[in-house]
């Protein structure tokens, strides 16, 4: 997993949100994702819910009551599918 | 059935079937392209997807435009009866044909550009000067206005295109697709004036490079999106 920095697109950012919770047997607590994903508070926020309302990572609880996050399948989907989105969009100049 | 000479047949078979053609491959990308849009919400994405759609339906509503036209000259009763009511409804064909191609001329070129040039409410402002072109074409009564306006906007969007293309980026030779697209659509345009009619031949060649210039496009969306 590359090191997350500001100039990155946005659906790379999501890629590398998304394969970190993948690396971690799709399961993984808030505060590791937020010191993986290397993005500040803020944006880590923003992701996260835009992730969230989009259906791609959803928000669990263990046993113990304690939150973890997962991959949907939509999420699994955009992993699957996020060469084929970057080709398309090179392909037609979008 | 009595047809008039100037009405052929072939012509308005070989039109039907390049329409249809059209519209399939228009709506074989649009929805080919549902889960990488549904996955990414690019806005590339969404603009390319609606070109193509709004491509589809100004195609469709192009040929009611073209057998309200060319039913003036067919003598067959039923439809001539017809006629008055065909005619008071070609202003707003018309408008309907100017409205979804000057959308997806629009949304076409934005879908290269909006990285460059991120308009705020795009979608309203493109829906506005779609609006006007069709009114334009609604006051007017003529696909020729349709197509001079749009030709306009076509010059001023790839002068624009061009100025901001990134120099960085590799050629995929997509940009001169969508101009063939746009150009295609003109000449398509133009050819629903009964005065200037092309030789049935020129018009099958012309017809089969349109379908061409589509099949392309669709072939590169099939190459991502199986």
């Amino acid at each position: 997993m590359g090191k997350m920095n500001k100039k990155r697109e946005r659906l790379e950012v999501i890629y590398d949100f998304l394969k970190i919770i993948q690396d971690n047997h799709n399961s993984i607590k808030p505060t590791p994702l937020l010191r993986k994903s290397n993005l500040s508070s803020q944006s880590f926020s923003e992701y996260f819910e835009e992730l969230l309302s989009k259906e791609l990572i959803k928000e669990m609880k263990n046993g113990k009551g304690r939150k973890y996050i997962t991959l949907t399948d939509k999420g699994f989907r955009y992993l699957e599918k996020y060469k084929y989105i970057l080709g398309f969009i090179d392909e037609f100049e979008l | 059935m009595p047809i008039n000479p100037m009405f052929n047949p072939t012509v308005f078979a070989s039109e039907t079937i390049y329409t249809l053609v059209i519209l399939i491959f228009c709506m074989l990308v649009y929805f080919k392209t549902k889960e990488i849009y549904d996955l990414s919400k690019h806005k590339g994405i969404q603009f390319f997807r609606y070109a193509f759609l709004f491509f589809g339906l100004a195609y469709a509503s192009r040929i009611i435009l073209y057998v309200m036209i060319f039913s003036e000259s067919i003598s067959f009763e039923p439809i001539r009866r017809g006629k008055t009511i065909f005619m008071q409804l070609l202003p707003v064909s018309n408008l309907v044909v100017a409205y979804l191609s000057t959308l997806a001329i629009l949304y076409l070129i934005y879908s290269t550009i909006w990285k460059k040039m991120d308009i705020e409410h795009f979608l309203i402002v493109s829906n506005i000067v779609a609006l006007f072109v069709a009114v334009v074409a609604f006051v007017s009564r003529s696909p020729s206005i349709i197509s001079i306006i749009q030709l306009v906007l076509l010059v001023v969007l790839i002068i624009f295109s061009t100025k901001k293309k990134e120099k960085d980026k590799k050629k995929t030779h997509a940009r001169a697709l969508y101009i063939l697209i746009a150009i295609f659509w003109l000449l398509n345009l133009l050819v629903l004036n009964p005065v200037r009619r092309l030789p049935l031949q020129v018009l099958l060649f012309f017809q089969i490079a349109s379908i061409g210039v589509f099949v392309a496009i669709y072939y590169k969306v099939h190459k991502w999106v199986k």
